[in-house]
């Protein structure tokens, strides 16, 4: 269950997530975006057989290894991670289509390993960026459509300058929000105490959840998520 | 009925469409195969091998269909990568010992089988 991978995790999530829902983690940068996702996937992988496909747009392999390292996160056999290093490097961004092609990935890990249930694409503002703006509403819909067919719990992560205002989100991603079954929001609060990372569930379909904000923290470890924070 | 030139032409055009349209797919489903066999020749990167397969089969392999097999290939043992000197730019597959006996095997393997399906056919 992925309510179980990381601690204090069940302190906010009641029920476990749906398989195959479509997770947006949103936060400014440095939030534990990466962190989280990866480690939640890293030790689901490893207490079930099953596989993990972490797609990377933001760092490459090695770069996101040595990061998730220093949060005391370590790689898993049957979590692949993919990114787009070589292709990028080969090929001019013109002759890829980013959206397609990352579909194209998916199907391939799917094609190679029949019990691939986990995906992540870090992030989609990267995906966005490099790709052809046309008709961008479309395919991010049909983007969601095709990790739903595929049935993949998927997480996509979304960095946001810290601009949600009591609830509404930046009008830019209002799509996204609309179309997503969860959104987990990361960030930082300066209180009395200084200054404290947060985690909050703002929705999850078909899911018990807690609503407040709870203090996140790297342990030795691992992430680890205490009590509310007020 | 009287059949024009034109016609038979047209039907001919879709034979052979439709008989690449065949092709097309069996070289797609089946691209290990088709990767593994070019680099039983020479090392190539990702781009080499999408452009080699292309003027060989007439088929263009994707980039996200052919990356995803050579990371799981070189995962696997099958393929040795290292970037060519000087050119950091492209990465270099090549086959190793276990790539290359796997790669021979799956050829004849596949071939056997596109014999078989077409005596299936015939019956
Ligand atoms: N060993 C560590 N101890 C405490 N904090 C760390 C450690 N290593 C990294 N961090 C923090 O984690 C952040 C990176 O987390 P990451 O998941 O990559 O964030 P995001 O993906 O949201 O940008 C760094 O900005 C840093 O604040
Ligand atoms: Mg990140």
């Amino acid at each position: 269950m992925l309510k179980n991978t990381i601690s204090g995790l069940d302190k906010i999530l009641f029920d476990d997530i749906p398989k195959g829902s479509v997770i947006l983690v949103t936060g400014a940068e440095g939030t534990l975006k990466s962190g989280l996702v990866f480690s939640m996937m890293a030790n689901y992988i490893s207490a079930n057989d099953e596989h993990g496909l972490y797609v990377t747009l933001e760092q490459n392999i090695e770069s996101h290894l040595r990061n998730m390292n220093s949060l005391g996160i370590r790689e898993e056999r049957g979590l692949h991670i993919f990114d787009y290093r070589d292709m990028r490097l080969e090929w001019m961004d013109s002759e890829l289509d980013l959206i397609k092609t990352t579909e194209e990935v998916i199907d391939s890990y799917k094609e190679k390993y029949d019990n691939l249930t986990l995906f992540a694409l870090d992030s989609l503002n990267a995906l966005y960026s490099i790709s052809d703006q046309e008709n961008m509403r479309s395919k991010i819909y049909n983007f969601f459509s095709h990790l739903r067919d595929e049935e993949l719990t998927s997480f996509l992560i979304m960095e946001s300058a810290q601009s949600r205002i009591s609830g509404q989100f930046s009008s830019s991603h209002q799509v996204e929000h609309f179309l997503a079954d969860g959104t987990i929001e990361l960030g930082m609060i300066e209180g009395s105490g200084g200054v404290k990372r947060y985690i909050q569930i703002l929705k999850m379909r078909a899911t018990k959840h807690a609503m407040e904000k709870h203090q996140i923290i790297i342990s030795d470890k691992g992430l680890n998520i205490l009590g509310p924070i007020y | 009925m009287n059949t024009s030139i034109q016609d038979i032409a047209d039907l001919s055009e879709f034979q052979e469409d439709n008989c690449k349209k065949f092709v097309d797919r069996i070289i797609k489903t089946n691209r290990e195969v088709f990767m593994m066999s070019s680099l039983i020749e020479k090392q190539m990167c990702g781009y080499d091998l999408i452009k080699e397969i292309f003027s060989k089969c007439d088929v263009f392999l994707s980039q996200g269909t052919v990356y995803p097999v050579l990371y799981t290939l070189e995962g696997e043992g099958l393929l040795h990568a290292e970037y060519s000197k000087g050119d950091m730019r492209s990465k270099n597959y090549s086959l190793t010992l276990k790539g290359r006996k796997i790669a021979e095997k799956d050829i004849d393997d596949f071939s056997r089988a596109l014999e078989q399906v077409s005596l299936l056919l015939k019956r």
